[in-house]
C-alpha cells in the first residue's frame, strides 16, 4: 500500500495558522508524518491537537499554511475529496451512525461504490454490477469487523453500542475506506484498559499492512507503545518533535504538562 | 358509494405522493422541509398552465415535476450549506413566496380568481373496452402485489412470532368478506356513509385483532405471548387489505359503470405512487439510501468518509420535489381548479403529520398514514355532525384540536410513529 518515496513525508503540514476571533488557536505549526509510521501528536489540553487535525483534513479551513498530502497539496480541497485522497479522520468523541446496523455504518465507508451514485442507482437499483459489488464490500466487512472481534454485533444498531466499542467501530471503519493514513482522536480515552490493549493490537496489525498512522493521545503508554515519533505540541506552536524517549524526558515537554 | 370511495381514495393517493417526498427529505435525509407546499404549487399551476396551452398533459406534468426539482435546486444551493434548522426558515419562506407569486402574477396565473377549465386526463367519455382491460389488468397486478407483500410482512411479526401462512390468507380475506359484507349491510340498512365507514373500520380491525384468539393459531399458550402490538398489527393488516380491496372493487366499478374521468384519476393516481414507491423502496434500500441515512445521523461522519454531502443533500431535495411536483397535478386535476388559496402552509404540515404518523423514514408508514389521516378527515367529516351540535365553523376548528390531541397521545404512547421501531429512539448519539 506504501507506493510512495519513502524519503518523502506522507503528510507535511507547513506554517499552518488559524484563529478563532482574537483566540490563536494554531501558529506555525509544521508537521510531517512518514510513510508506514506511526506518528504520535501530544500536548496538554488546549494544546490546539484536535484544531490541527480539523486543518487537516480541512473540517476547518486553516488562514494561512500548506498541507501537502502524498505528494498534492490538500489544503484548498473539500473534506470529503481529502477522504477519498486516502487521508481518513476519527472523532474525539466517537462518532457513530446510530440508527444504522455495525454493519451498515461499515459498508458506508467503502469509497467510490457505484450504488452511491444516482444515476446508477434511480432506475436499476439492483443491477448485478451493484448487487455484486455489494456483496464483495459486506464480506470484507465481514473481516474487518471478525477482526476487531465484533462480528456477533452485525446487525446491533451502532448507538447501542458502547463507548469503547463505538470507538473500535470508528477504527474499523476508517479502515474499510481504504486509507493511506488514518488520524485518530483519542483512540484510548475513556476505553478500559482490555479494550486499549486491543486498539493498540489492532493498530500495529494495520500499520503491518502498511497504513500510516497519526494518533492524538493522552495516554502515554499508548504513545510509548505505539509510536514511532511523536510530535509535541503547545499553546498552539510546535514544542519540540523526536523519538516516543526523547519526548518523555525533555523538561520542557514536562514543563508544558505540568505547569510552571 | 362508489364515488365516494373514488374521491377518498383519490385524496389518500395525493397526499400519499406527497408525503412520499416528504419523507425522503426528512425521514431519510433529515433536511427540515417545511415548504413542502411550494414543489407542490408549482408542479400544479405548471401542469395546467401548460396543459391549456396545448401541451400533452404527461409531458406537461412531468415538466411540473422537473420545475419542482429546479426549485429544489434553487433552495438547495443558497440554503444547503447552513445548518438544517435555516433550512426550515427558508423553505417555510420559500413556500410564501411561491404562493404570492401566484396570488399576484395575474397574467400568468390568473391570480385569486385561479384557473379553470383546464384539461384533465382520460376525459374524452367512456373509454374503449382495450383500455378499461389493460388498466383493470394492471390494477389487479398492483393490488396482487401489494397483497403478497402484505402477506409476507405478516409472517414476521413482533417478537419472532410465526404466523402460518394459511392463517395469513384467512385472516386477510375474511376481513375483506366482512368490509364487503357490512358495506353492503350498512347500504341495505339506509344508514348514513359515515357509520357504514365507521362499522367499517372497526370491524376488520377488531377481526384481526381477535380473530387469532379463535382457534386461528396453534395454541392459546403461544398467543398469551403475544404482545398488544402483534395483535394492532394484525388488526391493521386486515383493515389495510379490507380498505384495499374497496378501493380496487370501486375503481374497477367506476372504470367499467358509468365511467367518469375520477375512475381514470384514480387509476393513474395508483399507478403513480405504485411506481414511485416502487422505486423509493429500492433507492433508500440501496447504497445511495445508505448514505443518505447516513446524513440524517451524523453529516460530519458521510464527510469525514469521502461522501459528498452537499450533492446528496441536493439529490434528496430536488427528487422529493419533483414527487411533491407530480403530486400537485394530479391535486389539480382532482379539484378541476385551482387557486392560490389551495396551497397554504397547512398542507405541508398536514404531510408532516402523515410522515410522522406513520413512522419517519419508512415509505409503507407514509402511505399508511395518508390512509388513516384522510379516514380520520372522512370520519369526523361524517360522524361528528350527529354526535356534537355545533355549527360547521367550530365543527372545523374542533376536527383540528382533536387531531391536534390525537397526534399528543400518539406522541405519548408510540412517539416513534405507527411503524416506526421503538429501539430506535432510546439510542445514544
Amino acid at each position: 500500500m506504501v507506493d510512495s518515496n519513502p524519503s518523502l513525508p506522507l503528510l507535511s503540514a507547513n506554517g499552518l495558522n488559524k484563529a478563532f476571533g482574537g483566540i490563536k488557536a494554531v501558529q506555525d505549526v509544521n508537521i510531517q508524518v512518514k510513510p508506514g509510521s506511526i506518528t504520535g501528536l501530544i500536548g496538554p489540553n488546549g494544546a490546539g491537537k484536535t484544531t490541527l487535525f480539523n486543518l487537516l483534513c480541512n473540517f476547518i479551513s486553516p488562514d494561512q499554511g500548506t498541507i501537502i498530502f502524498d505528494g498534492k497539496p490538500i489544503q484548498s480541497l473539500a473534506c470529503h475529496t481529502i477522504a477519498l485522497q486516502g487521508m481518513i479522520r476519527t472523532f474525539q468523541v466517537a462518532r457513530v451512525l446510530s440508527r444504522l446496523s455495525v454493519l451498515e455504518n461499515i459498508l458506508l465507508a467503502a469509497p467510490h461504490q457505484t450504488g452511491e451514485k444516482l444515476q446508477n442507482t434511480w432506475l436499476f437499483a439492483r443491477r448485478p454490477s451493484i448487487v455484486k459489488e455489494e456483496k464483495q464490500l459486506r464480506e470484507r466487512a465481514m473481516l474487518i469487523l471478525e477482526s476487531v472481534g465484533m462480528s456477533h454485533m452485525t446487525h446491533a444498531y451502532a448507538g447501542s453500542l458502547s463507548g469503547g466499542q463505538r470507538k473500535l467501530l470508528e477504527i474499523a471503519r476508517a479502515l474499510m475506506a481504504d486509507p493511506k493514513l488514518i488520524l485518530l482522536d483519542e483512540p484510548a480515552a475513556g476505553v478500559n484498559p482490555t479494550l486499549i490493549k486491543q486498539i493498540c493490537e489492532h493498530v500495529k496489525a494495520w500499520n503491518k499492512q502498511g497504513i500510516t498512522f497519526l494518533i492524538i493521545e493522552h495516554n502515554m503508554d499508548v504513545i510509548m507503545s505505539l509510536c514511532d515519533h511523536v510530535w509535541v505540541l503547545a499553546e498552539g506552536q510546535n514544542l519540540m518533535s523526536g523519538t516516543p524517549a526523547e519526548v518523555q524526558t525533555n523538561p520542557e515537554v514536562l514543563k508544558a504538562y505540568l505547569g510552571q | 358509494m362508489v364515488g365516494y370511495l373514488i374521491s377518498l381514495a383519490i385524496s389518500i393517493a395525493t397526499y400519499a405522493l406527497f408525503s412520499l417526498g416528504l419523507n425522503l427529505q426528512w425521514g431519510f435525509t433529515g433536511l427540515i422541509n417545511f415548504g413542502h407546499i411550494a414543489f407542490m404549487t408549482l408542479g400544479a399551476y405548471t401542469t395546467v398552465l401548460l396543459s391549456i396551452k396545448g401541451v400533452p398533459l404527461i409531458v406537461a406534468a412531468l415538466a411540473g415535476g422537473l420545475l419542482a426539482a429546479c426549485l429544489g435546486l434553487l433552495i438547495g444551493l443558497s440554503t444547503l450549506r447552513l445548518r438544517e434548522d435555516y433550512l426550515a426558515i427558508v423553505t417555510i419562506g420559500v413556500s410564501e413566496v411561491v404562493r404570492l407569486i401566484a396570488t399576484n402574477e395575474e397574467q400568468l396565473t390568473y391570480g385569486t380568481r385561479g384557473v379553470v377549465g383546464f384539461p384533465l386526463p382520460l376525459n374524452d367519455g367512456d373509454l374503449n373496452i382495450v383500455l378499461k382491460v389493460g388498466m383493470s389488468g394492471i390494477l389487479t397486478a398492483i393490488l396482487g402485489i401489494s397483497v403478497w407483500k402484505l402477506w409476507q410482512w405478516m409472517s414476521q411479526l413482533p417478537q419472532g412470532n410465526h404466523l402460518k401462512s394459511q392463517n395469513r390468507t384467512v385472516l386477510l380475506f375474511s376481513g375483506y368478506v366482512f368490509c364487503l359484507a357490512l358495506l353492503v349491510l350498512t347500504l341495505w340498512l339506509g344508514l348514513s356513509v359515515g357509520s357504514g365507514f365507521l362499522a367499517l373500520a372497526i370491524a376488520p380491525l377488531g377481526l384481526g385483532m381477535t380473530l387469532p384468539y379463535f382457534g386461528l393459531e396453534n395454541s392459546l399458550a403461544q398467543i398469551k405471548t403475544q404482545s398488544w402490538n402483534t395483535h394492532l398489527a394484525l388488526g391493521f393488516s386486515t383493515l389495510a387489505f379490507g380498505f384495499a380491496g374497496m378501493v380496487y372493487w370501486a375503481n374497477l366499478m367506476g372504470l367499467w359503470e358509468n365511467y367518469n374521468y375520477k375512475a381514470g384519476l384514480l387509476w393513474l393516481l395508483i399507478v403513480a405512487v405504485a411506481l414511485v414507491f416502487w422505486r423509493l423502496q429500492a433507492l433508500v434500500n440501496s447504497p445511495w439510501g445508505r448514505v443518505l441515512k447516513a446524513i440524517r445521523e451524523d453529516e460530519e461522519v458521510a464527510k469525514a468518509l469521502g461522501k459528498n454531502v452537499f450533492r446528496y443533500k441536493l439529490q434528496s431535495l430536488m427528487m422529493g420535489g419533483a414527487i411533491a411536483g407530480l403530486a400537485g397535478a394530479f391535486y389539480a386535476w382532482q379539484l378541476t381548479f385551482i387557486n392560490p388559496d389551495g396551497f397554504v402552509p397547512l398542507v405541508t404540515f398536514n404531510a408532516w403529520i402523515i410522515v410522522v404518523l406513520g413512522g419517519s423514514g419508512n415509505n409503507v408508514g407514509t402511505l399508511l398514514g395518508a390512509a388513516i389521516f384522510w379516514a380520520y378527515d372522512a370520519l369526523t367529516r361524517l360522524v361528528l355532525p350527529s354526535i356534537l351540535h355545533l355549527d360547521s365553523a367550530r365543527l372545523g376548528a374542533f376536527r383540528v384540536m382533536l387531531i391536534g390531541l390525537l397526534m399528543i397521545v400518539l406522541m405519548m404512547w408510540r412517539p416513534q410513529g405507527i411503524l416506526g421501531k421503538k429501539e430506535e429512539l432510546t439510542l445514544g448519539r
